[in-house]
C-alpha cells in the first residue's frame, strides 16, 4: 500500500508540479522563490524514487485496457539502475538549468516540461509490459518534444519536427513488432529471461517473422539510441536545445531507447532465441557501423555541441554493441557504460553550456585558451574526456573492458575481433576529438596573447553539478564494484 | 441465352437504359444532362421492377368491383415500391434542379468544369 | 411486447416530429426543440441498449398492420442501439459545440431550416440502423443523402454548392447501384425483410442457381455503398464537402453519415447475403485493397493539404480505408475492428472539426497554416482538444485510436496469412503519414514563430456550448480507450447477433 502511495507520488509529484507551472507561466514574479520551488520538487522526488529503488520489488497493475494489456508497472534491477541514472541526471541538470535559463526566454515552459519529462521517465523506467512501455516512451518523446524546440527559431522547429518524426516513426516500427507479439501471445509482463527461449507460452507466431519483428523492434527503440540507420534526427536536435536540455536528452532520453530495446530483447523474447541468428548479426553490425560513423562524423565536426551529439550517437551504441553480442559480460559492459556515458556526457554537455554561457562561443576552434579563463570547467571536461576515451582509472575503461570481455567470448564468429578492433578505433577517435579540445584550452600555443584573457569562472551553481559529475567519473571508475557487481546480478538473470 | 433474352425484353431493357443512364450521370459534364441521365437510370429500375410483379392477363392491385381474391390482380409489391421510387427520385430530381439554378446564377455556366474553373479563378483573386 | 421495444420507432418518428413542428418556429424555437429530441434519442436509444443488454436478445419491431413477410419491420440488436446512442451523442455535441456559427453563419431565416434538416438526418440515420426491410433503407439512404446536401449547401457559398452536387452526383450514382442490386434481390427472392431474403440465399446457394446475379447482386450493393461511403477513389466531394460547410454539419458529416452506409453494408452482408457467401464471392478483397489503397492515398493528400480541414477531411478517407481494410479482413475479428474504429473515428473527427474550427477563429478565420501558426496559445481549449484527438488518430495508448490499431493488427494477424503482411505494413505507413500530418499540425499550432502580428493578442473564449461538447468528445475518446474490453465484448456480441 505504502508503496502504492510513493509510486503515484514520484510520478504525480513532477507532471503535476510541472503542469501548474505551465499554466502559471511568465506569472511567478520571485525568481528565487520559483527555482527554490522548483528544486524541492525534484529533490523530493529524488527521494521518492531512491525510496522505491530501496523497497522491494514489486508489480503494480493501474489499469486494465482490454483483457489481455494492462497499464502495468513493475520495479526489478534493471528499472532500479535507470531509475536512479534518471533522478541523479535531472537534479543536477535542473540545478545548472536555474543559472543557463538566465538568459534563455521562456524558462517557465523549460522547467514545466522538464518536470513533467522527469516523472514520464520514471513511469517509463518501471513500465511492466509492452503496452506501457510503448506509452511511456510515445508520451517521453511528446513532453520532451518542447525541450528541443525551446528557442522556438526557425532552426529548432525544423530540429523538433526532425526529432518528433525520427522518434514516432521508429516507435511505431516497434509498436508493429510488438502487436506481432501480443498477437500471437506474448502478453504477459516483463520476465528476465523472456517467454521463449523459456518456452512458457504458447506462441504461435512463425520463427522467421518474429525475427523480422524483432529487427523491426530493435531498429525502432534504436532510434531514440541514434542507432544507424535511424541516427539523423540526434546531431540535429541537441545542438538548438538549451544546453542543461541537451545533456539529459543525450545522458538518459537516448537511452530509453536502450532500456526499450533490452525489455524486449532479455524481458519478452529471451536472448537464446536471437543468439546466432541473423537478426543478432545485423544487431551487431548496425552498432559496430554507429559506432564507428558517429566518431567520424564527431572528429570532423566543428560545432561543440554536435560534435558532443555525434559523439553520443557513437557512444550510446556502444551499450547496443554490448546488449547485442548476447553475454553476460557484455550485458554489464553495456550497462555500466551506460551509466558511464550518462554521468560523462551530461557533464560534457554541461561544460558546453557554461562555455556558451560564459562566452557565447559555439564553435571548437575558437576555445583555443579557454583553459585560462574557465579553469574549472575545462578541469571537469578534461577529467571526463579522459574518462570516455578509456583510460584507466577513469570509469570508461572499465566498461570498455567488459564489453571487449564480452565481444572475445560471444562466439559470433568475426564480430569477436571486429568488435574490439572498432572499439579501440573508435575510443583513438575520441581522444582525438576531445581531448584536443582540453589540449587547445589548457595549451594555446606560444602565439597566444594572454594579455586579454581574465579568469571568469561560471559560479556555483553551474560548477558543483559539473565537479560532481567529474568526481563521480573518477570514483566509478576507481571503485567500480557495487555497480557492476548489481548489474551481474540483473545479467545472471536474464542470461 | 437467346431465348431467355426474347423472354425477358423488358427486363432487358431495363439493364440497357440503366447503363445509358449511369453512364451519363457519371460522365457528362451538364448538369441538366446529368439530371436526365439520373432519371432514365432511376425510370429503367422501375421498368425493371414493374416488369417482375406483372402477371399477364390480370388487374392493378386496386381492389375493383369487390373482388378480394388475389388470383385477380397482379403483385401489388413492386407496384409500391415503384410508387415510393417515383416519390423518392421526383425530390432527389428537385433537389439537383434547385442546385442547378443556384449555381447558374452564381457562375453562369451549366458545364461543370466550367463551373469549377470559373470558382477557383474567383477565389485566386 | 415490453415498451421498450417501441423505442427505436419512436426515436425515428420523434425525430420526424420534431422537423415539422420546427417549420413555423424561428431559429431558436427550433433549436430548441432539436436539441431536446436528440437528447431524447440518445436517451432512449440507450435505454434500449440497456433492455437488449439485461434480455441477452435482439427483437423484431413489426410497423403498421401487415406481418412478417408482407409488412415492414425493425431490429434492434445490441449494435444497433449502440452505433444509435453514440451517434445522436456525437450529433447533440456537433450541434452544441457548434450553436453560435450555425446562427451566424446561416441566413437568419434559413436557421430553422437547418435544425428541420438536422432533425430529417438524425432521423435518416436510425432508421437506416434499425430497419430490417432492404427497401425502407433505399428510402432512407435517399433521405440522408438529400439532408446531408442540403446540410452541405445551407452556407451558400459558391464552393459548398459545388461541393453539395459533386457530393449529390456521388451519391445518386452510389444509390442507383443500389436500388438496382435490391431490385434483382426482389426478383430472385421475392422478399424484401432481410431474414426471409437471407433463407431463400441459403436455399439457392444451396441449389446452385442463380449464381451469377447473386454476383452481380452483391457487387452492385457492395460499390453502390462503398461510393456513398466515400471509400477511395470516390472521395472527391469529402474535402469540400467537409472543409466548406459550417462546422456543425462537417463534424456530423464527417463522422456519422459515412459510418452509416458502412453499417448498413455490414449489416447486409451478415444478415441479408450471409457472411460465408460474401467471403466466397471475394467481393471482401477488392474492399480490402481498395481500404488499403485509400489508407495511404488519403494521408498522402492530407499530407500536401494546405488547410487545416481539408487535412481532416482527407483524414477521414484514410480512415474509412481502415474501416474497409477491417472488413476485408473477411474475420469476426477484423469485423468487430471495423466496428470499433467506426465509434473511434464518430467520437475524434467531430472532436478534430470542432476543435479545428476553435483553431481558425484565434486566428482570423483563415484556415490556411501560417495563420494557424501558434492558435493553441491564443485558444488553449481548441489546441488541448485538437492535441487530444491528433494523439488518439496517431494511436497512443489510453487513447481510442490506439485499441482500433491493436484491433485491427490483431485482427490481421490471426487471420488469413496472405493478408497478414499487407496488412501490417499498410496499416504501419499509414500510421506513420498520420503522425505526420497530425502532429505537425499540433507542433504548427503550438509554436508562435511566424504568427501573423494582427492575432498576437487575440483570446478567444469558447462557448459553454463549445466547452461543453470538446469536454464531453475528449471523455468519450478515453471512454472507448479506456474501456475498450466491454464495448469490444459488446461488438463482438452484436455482430454473432446478425449471423
Amino acid at each position: 500500500m505504502m508503496i502504492t502511495w510513493m509510486f503515484g507520488a514520484a510520478i504525480l509529484l513532477p507532471v503535476l508540479s510541472g503542469l501548474f507551472l505551465l499554466l502559471r507561466r511568465g506569472k511567478i514574479q520571485n525568481r528565487r522563490l520559483k527555482c527554490v520551488g522548483i528544486f524541492l520538487v525534484m529533490a523530493l522526488t529524488a527521494l521518492l524514487a531512491v525510496g522505491l529503488i530501496c523497497s522491494p520489488d514489486y508489480e503494480l497493475t493501474v489499469w486494465r485496457l482490454t483483457d489481455t494489456i494492462s497499464l502495468t508497472f513493475r520495479l526489478d534491477g534493471l528499472a532500479r539502475l535507470f531509475m536512479g541514472m534518471t533522478v541523479a541526471a535531472w537534479t543536477l541538470g535542473g540545478v545548472f538549468a536555474f543559472e543557463y535559463m538566465k538568459h534563455e526566454e521562456n524558462e517557465d515552459r523549460y522547467f514545466g516540461f522538464y518536470l513533467i519529462v522527469l516523472g514520464v521517465l520514471l513511469a517509463l523506467d518501471q513500465a511492466g509490459n509492452l503496452v506501457t512501455l510503448y506509452l511511456c516512451f510515445e508520451m517521453m518523446t511528446l513532453t520532451s518534444l518542447p525541450l528541443v524546440l525551446h528557442n522556438m527559431s526557425h532552426e529548432a522547429v525544423m530540429a523538433g519536427l526532425k526529432y518528433l518524426f525520427y522518434s514516432i516513426g521508429g516507435a511505431f516500427t516497434a509498436l508493429f513488432g510488438i502487436f506481432y507479439l501480443f498477437a500471437n501471445g506474448l502478453t504477459g509482463s516483463f520476465t528476465p529471461g523472456g517467454y521463449l527461449s523459456a518456452g512458457t507460452v504458447s506462441y504461435t507466431g512463425t520463427t522467421g517473422m518474429t525475427l523480422f519483428v524483432l529487427l523491426l523492434i530493435i531498429v525502432g527503440f534504436g532510434t531514440k539510441a541514434g542507432m544507424f540507420p535511424m541516427h539523423g534526427w540526434l546531431p540535429t536536435a541537441h545542438p538548438v536545445a538549451p544546453a542543461p536540455a541537451s545533456a539529459v536528452l543525450s545522458g538518459v532520453i537516448t537511452k530509453a531507447g536502450v532500456l526499450a530495446v533490452v525489455r524486449v530483447v532479455f524481458y519478452m523474447v529471451g536472448a537464446d532465441f536471437l543468439r546466432g541468428t541473423w537478426v543478432q548479426y545485423t544487431w551487431l553490425t548496425l552498432a559496430l557501423i554507429t559506432v564507428f560513423m558517429g566518431s567520424m562524423m564527431a572528429y570532423k565536426e566543428q560545432l561543440l555541441k554536435k560534435r558532443l551529439a555525434y559523439s553520443s550517437v557513437s557512444q550510446v551504441s556502444y551499450i547496443m554493441f554490448g546488449l547485442a553480442t548476447l553475454t553476460v559480460d557484455g550485458f554489464v559492459g553495456g550497462l555500466a557504460h551506460f551509466i558511464f556515458h550518462s554521468v560523462i556526457k551530461d557533464c560534457l554537455f554541461l561544460c558546453a553550456g557554461a562555455i556558451i554561457y560564459n562566452t557565447h562561443r559555439t564553435r571548437v576552434d575558437e576555445l583555443r585558451g579557454i583553459g585560462k579563463e574557465m579553469p574549472v570547467t575545462m578541469w571537469c571536461f578534461t577529467i571526463v574526456s579522459l574518462g570516455l576515451v578509456g583510460i584507466p582509472p577513469f570509469s570508461g575503461f572499465v566498461s570498455k573492458w567488459y564489453l571487449a570481455v564480452g565481444s572475445l567470448g560471444s562466439g559470433t564468429g568475426v564480430f569477436t575481433w571486429l568488435g574490439p578492433v572498432v572499439l579501440l578505433l573508435s575510443a583513438l577517435l575520441t581522444a582525438g576529438y576531445l581531448l584536443i579540445l582540453s589540449i587547445q584550452a589548457f595549451f594555446p600555443g606560444a602565439d597566444f596573447d594572454y594579455a586579454d584573457v581574465k579568469k571568469h569562472e561560471v559560479n556555483a551553481l553551474m560548477t558543483v553539478p559539473m565537479i560532481l559529475y567529474a568526481a563521480a567519473t573518477l570514483l566509478l571508475g576507481m571503485f567500480p564494484g557495487t555497480l557492476i557487481g548489481f548489474i551481474q546480478n540483473i545479467a545472471s538473470a536474464v542470461l | 441465352m437467346g431465348p431467355n433474352l426474347a423472354l425477358n425484353v423488358e427486363e432487358v431493357a431495363a439493364v440497357i437504359l440503366f447503363g445509358i443512364g449511369f453512364t451519363t450521370l457519371l460522365l457528362h459534364r451538364n448538369m441538366i444532362k446529368k439530371i436526365i441521365g439520373l432519371n432514365i437510370m432511376d425510370t429503367s429500375v422501375y421498368l425493371f421492377l414493374a416488369a417482375m410483379g406483372y402477371i399477364e392477363g390480370r388487374a392493378a392491385p386496386i381492389v375493383e368491383n369487390g373482388v378480394t381474391d388475389a388470383e385477380y390482380y397482379i403483385n401489388p409489391i413492386p407496384s409500391g415500391l415503384v410508387l415510393t421510387g417515383i416519390v423518392v427520385s421526383v425530390s432527389v430530381t428537385a433537389l439537383m434542379l434547385a442546385l442547378t439554378v443556384r449555381m447558374y446564377r452564381r457562375y453562369h455556366s451549366l458545364d461543370l468544369d466550367e463551373i469549377l474553373i470559373r470558382m477557383q479563378r474567383e477565389e485566386l483573386k | 411486447m415490453n415498451f421498450v421495444q417501441n423505442f427505436p420507432c419512436f426515436s425515428i418518428v420523434l425525430c420526424m416530429v420534431a422537423g415539422i413542428i420546427s417549420t413555423p418556429l424561428k431559429g431558436k424555437g427550433a433549436k430548441r426543440v432539436t436539441l431536446f429530441i436528440v437528447s431524447l434519442v440518445a436517451l432512449l436509444s440507450f435505454v434500449t441498449l440497456l433492455y437488449i443488454l439485461f434480455t441477452g436478445t435482439g427483437f423484431t419491431y413489426t410497423m403498421g398492420r401487415f406481418p412478417a413477410p408482407w409488412g415492414n419491420e425493425l431490429r434492434a440488436g445490441l449494435l444497433e442501439s449502440l452505433l444509435a446512442t453514440v451517434f445522436s451523442l456525437v450529433v447533440l455535441c456537433s450541434l452544441l459545440g457548434g450553436m453560435d456559427l450555425i446562427f451566424t453563419d446561416i441566413a437568419e431565416d434559413k436557421v430553422n431550416l437547418y435544425f428541420i434538416l438536422v432533425d430529417l438526418l438524425l432521423s435518416s440515420l436510425l432508421a437506416i440502423l434499425y430497419t430490417n426491410d432492404l427497401f425502407t433503407a433505399y428510402v432512407f439512404v435517399e433521405i440522408n443523402t438529400i439532408s446531408t446536401c442540403g446540410l452541405i449547401m445551407i452556407r451558400e457559398s459558391g464552393r459548398s454548392l459545388i461541393a453539395a452536387t459533386r457530393y449529390m452526383i456521388m451519391s445518386l450514382i452510389g444509390s442507383g447501384l443500389f436500388l438496382i442490386s435490391i431490385a434483382m434481390l426482389y426478383g430472385v427472392t421475392g422478399n424484401l425483410l432481410m431474414e426471409y431474403i437471407h433463407v431463400e440465399i441459403l436455399e439457392l446457394a444451396a441449389s446452385g442457381q442463380y449464381q451469377v446475379p447473386l454476383l452481380v447482386i452483391i457487387s452492385f450493393c457492395t460499390v453502390g455503398l462503398a461510393i456513398k461511403s466515400g471509400l477511395y477513389p470516390f472521395h472527391s466531394w469529402m474535402p469540400d464537402a467537409y472543409g466548406y460547410a459550417t462546422i456543425s454539419s462537417s463534424a456530423i458529416l464527417s463522422s456519422l453519415v459515412s459510418k452509416s452506409y458502412i453499417f448498413l453494408l455490414i449489416k447486409i452482408f451478415y444478415c441479408v447475403i450471409g457472411f460465408d457467401l460474401i467471403v466466397q464471392s471475394k467481393i471482401v478483397n477488392v474492399l480490402f485493397v481498395f481500404g488499403l489503397v485509400g489508407m495511404i492515398m488519403g494521408s498522402v493528400s492530407a499530407i500536401m493539404a494546405k488547410e487545416i480541414y481539408r487535412m481532416i477531411a482527407y483524414s477521414s478517407v484514410a480512415q474509412i480505408g481502415y474501416i474497409y481494410m477491417g472488413i476485408g479482413l473477411a474475420t469476426e475479428a477484423g469485423m468487430v475492428a471495423a466496428v470499433f474504429h467506426i465509434l473511434t473515428h464518430a467520437v475524434t473527427k467531430s472532436l478534430l472539426f470542432l476543435s479545428a474550427k476553435g483553431l481558425n477563429e484565434a486566428s482570423g478565420r483563415k484556415r490556411v497554416y501560417p495563420a494557424l501558426q501558434g492558435a493553441a496559445f491564443r485558444n488553449p481549449l481548441a489546441g488541448a482538444a485538437f492535441l487530444i484527438g491528433s494523439l488518439s488518430m496517431v494511436g497512443i495508448p489510453t487513447l481510442a485510436g490506439f485499441i482500433s490499431k491493436l484491433l485491427f493488427a490483431t485482427a490481421a494477424i490471426d487471420g488469413s496469412q496472405r493478408k497478414m503482411l499487407p496488412t501490417l505494413i499498410v496499416l504501419e505507413v499509414s500510421t506513420i503519414l498520420n503522425t505526420i500530418y497530425f502532429l505537425h499540425t499540433v507542433v504548427r499550432i503550438y509554436t508562435p514563430v511566424g504568427a501573423p502580428e494582427e492575432y498576437k493578442d487575440v483570446r478567444i473564449h469558447p462557448t459553454p456550448g463549445r466547452i461543453g461538447a470538446l469536454v464531453a468528445l475528449i471523455l468519450m475518446n478515453f471512454g472507448l480507450g479506456l474501456f475498450s474490453q466491454p464495448i469490444t465484448d459488446l461488438i463482438r456480441a452484436g455482430i454473432e447477433m446478425f449471423a
